[in-house]
């Protein structure tokens, strides 16, 4: 038994305008991965690869210790998979969706279902076709949820929700957490969702993953310097500052491996350091796919 | 167990640095006695709805600064130490003066003038005391 | 591979398309309830009747079971849950044929006792009912495994609308060979060589259909 709840090695799939190139995924049993990226990144292929639904062209996939998609039925079992663009059957009420997804899981927990209905405002007796799509989210959720699976592999669970229900699923998902013996990989563009809740982080873009690694660590790598370069002064070039950005006197530094001498430099440089600020995940997003686009193009 | 602590979005800070600033702030006014058990880890990332990874973080800085004690297989708690609630206090103000001062020499404003303005701030606040009075 | 959850995912398709089902059988029902009036036109109208009723089963079905499921997305639903693509494969197969067989044969042997226990309708007829029911079976067998395999609302269209056009051509081909409408006034049914060799080869062509869809559906990897 590995302690990897998901371990995808040198995986690649091409498709005639999009390539996964050798993706390595590491997720720890009892932790939250989150996979950001922009839109078209290869998220959700590689969240299809590693649920078996899609076939990967080369590498190995294993999930909860099994060889994907060879063995996806054993796996399944224990994993729940909502993904953004999931239908459940639209003349059919939720209900009827639970009774056959409870005919299915022998550990439904039909207590803690009809409390997730309660707690997300759902009706059993409604049908899909009438549900806004904030409530599909929220169905389909309680269908995997309810079932408390091992592993949940979320594709955009909060893309397109209103702030209540956004909350209400980030609550119910690190409840989910009480359990060590749990784990969520989920994928999101919201980098607040991801901040939040992950305890891992894995950045993906045009089909490569450039970072992954603990969420804290990551957060800690990345400062902005804030400074103040007399004129006639040319800032030193310093490894681990991805970008400076210069208006008149002031500069903007951005770090992505930072260190506490950068401070020291630049003030033996001649600027001055005026502040060292930490910076959003967000920030962080937006700064690393400039990078990797300008890397792309270089 | 509600942690009583708030994540807040609109703080640029990164969480465990809310974290650590709320416990400790808990323990400076008394709320949270020395040697109390405190929430584990994963119940407060549960409560908060934060990653586990952060609270650990949280905890771990908490731990080096002599907030808290956290035992293996026991928990954590408020750590026994003598004077820690003024000790955080004390801390707390040293911090603000920190920032005073770097704010003053951003303004030119010498120590010697700093000072005295410390005093008159001090002397305007027991006027208005007194008044109040 | 005789797995639990594919019996849950077969009986799903039944569950979601009953109302398909129901309704075909009251259609049939209804035909052979105009058949019972003795004069030509209930006859026409109750035959036809009772042939489109299973056309338009046999066109609706893989629509509705097959390319719907995958045009809404709820095959990604269904390969959430621990089946392998073999797996759905059989299931999607054996559910669209069950569905369709059920009615069809209920239809096909009301019909053949309808023609057996009425005095005025001779017995020959037998085997040009059962040449006429091997039809719709062979046009389903076509749309659905055009259905199944290509997955695409387009091919299965064109499938449907190729084998609803050729049903008047065929019919008129095999009513006027003499070895069948020379057997019509039999009093019992003649299985001549031309009958056989046409129902022969009407079980041929839905089971070669069945057969190769039911291969290529095997060798899927993906559903999604």
């Amino acid at each position: 038994m590995t302690d990897l709840a998901i371990e995808l090695k040198r995986v690649g799939k091409r498709y005639p305008y999009f390539a996964l190139d050798n993706i390595h995924l590491e997720v720890p049993h009892g932790q939250i991965m989150g996979l950001i990226g922009p839109n078209g990144a290869g998220k959700s292929t590689t969240i299809r690869i590693l649920m078996g639904l899609v076939q990967q062209d080369c590498g190995d996939v294993r999930v909860l210790g099994r060889r994907m998609p060879a063995e996806q039925i054993a796996a399944k079992w224990d994993i729940g998979f909502a993904s953004e663009d999931m239908r459940l059957y639209e003349g059919m009420t939720i209900e009827w969706h639970m009774n056959f997804i409870r005919s299915i899981y022998p550990n439904w927990d039909a207590p803690y279902a009809q409390l997730l209905l309660k707690r997300f405002g759902l009706r059993a007796e409604q049908k899909i076709k009438g549900l806004s799509h904030g409530q599909r989210v929220k169905a389909t959720l309680l269908l995997v949820l309810a079932r408390r699976p091992r592993l949940l592999v979320l594709d955009e669970p909060t893309t397109g929700l209103d702030p209540v229900a956004r909350h209400e699923i980030l609550r119910e998902l690190t409840a989910v957490m009480t359990d060590e013996g749990r784990s969520i990989l989920f994928s999101s563009h919201n980098t607040q969702d991801v901040e939040q809740i992950s305890d891992q982080i894995t950045f993906i873009d045009r089909g490569r993953i450039i970072d992954s690694m603990d969420k804290e660590a990551y957060l800690d790598r990345w400062r902005r310097l804030r400074l103040e370069v007399p004129l006639g002064i040319a800032l030193p070039a310093l490894p681990g500052i991805i970008g400076i950005r210069q208006d008149g006197r002031l500069a903007i530094a951005t770090a992505n491996v930072f260190a506490p001498d950068m401070a020291n430099e630049y003030e033996s440089s001649g600027a001055r350091v005026k502040s060292i600020e930490t910076m959003t995940l967000e920030e962080i997003f937006v700064a690393n796919v400039e990078r990797s686009r300008e890397e792309v193009e270089a | 167990m509600s942690s009583g602590l708030f994540i807040s979005q609109s703080d640029k800070r990164p969480i465990y640095l809310q974290i650590m600033e709320q416990m400790k702030q808990r323990v400076a006014v008394g709320d949270w006695a020395e040697g109390q058990a405190i929430p584990s880890i994963r119940q407060l990332a549960v409560d908060l709805q934060v990653s586990v990874i952060t609270v650990k973080r949280a905890y771990l800085e908490l731990e080096r600064e002599g907030v808290i004690v956290t035992q293996q297989g026991k928990g954590s708690h408020v750590a026994s130490s003598p004077g820690l609630g003024t000790r955080l206090q004390e801390q707390e103000l040293e911090k603000h003066l920190e920032q005073a001062i770097r704010l003053a020499d951003m303004l030119g404003i010498r120590p010697k003038d700093l000072e005295a303005r410390l005093r008159e701030t001090g002397d305007r606040r027991m006027e208005k005391e007194e008044e109040q009075v | 591979m005789n797995s639990p959850v594919i019996r849950t995912l077969i009986l799903k398709d039944w569950r979601l398309h009953r109302l398909h089902i129901i309704l075909s059988l009251v259609a049939s029902g209804a035909a052979l309830l105009v058949l019972q009036f003795r004069n030509e036109a209930a006859f026409v109208i109750g035959s036809v009747w009772l042939f489109v009723s299973l056309i338009v089963l046999g066109s609706m079905l893989p629509v509705s079971n097959v390319i719907n499921e995958r045009k809404k997305q709820s095959v990604v639903f269904l390969m959430s849950l621990p089946v392998s693509a073999l797996q759905y494969a059989v299931s999607k197969v054996v559910s669209t044929i069950g569905m369709f067989l059920a009615p069809w044969g209920a239809s096909a042997v009301a019909a053949t006792i309808f023609a057996l226990s009425r005095r005025d309708i001779p017995n020959g007829i037998v085997p040009f009912i059962l040449i006429l029911f091997g039809l719709p079976l062979v046009g389903f067998c076509l749309v659905a495994g055009t259905a199944l395999i290509s997955e695409s609302e387009g091919w299965t269209i064109s499938a449907t609308i190729v084998c609803n056009s050729s049903y008047g051509l065929i019919y008129y081909f095999i009513v006027r060979n003499p070895a069948i409408n020379g057997a019509f006034k039999s009093p019992t049914p003649v299985w001549s060589p031309p009958v056989l060799m046409i129902l022969a080869g009407e079980a041929l062509a839905a089971g070669l259909i069945m057969g190769l869809t039911f291969y290529l559906q095997s060798r899927k990897r993906e559903f999604v």
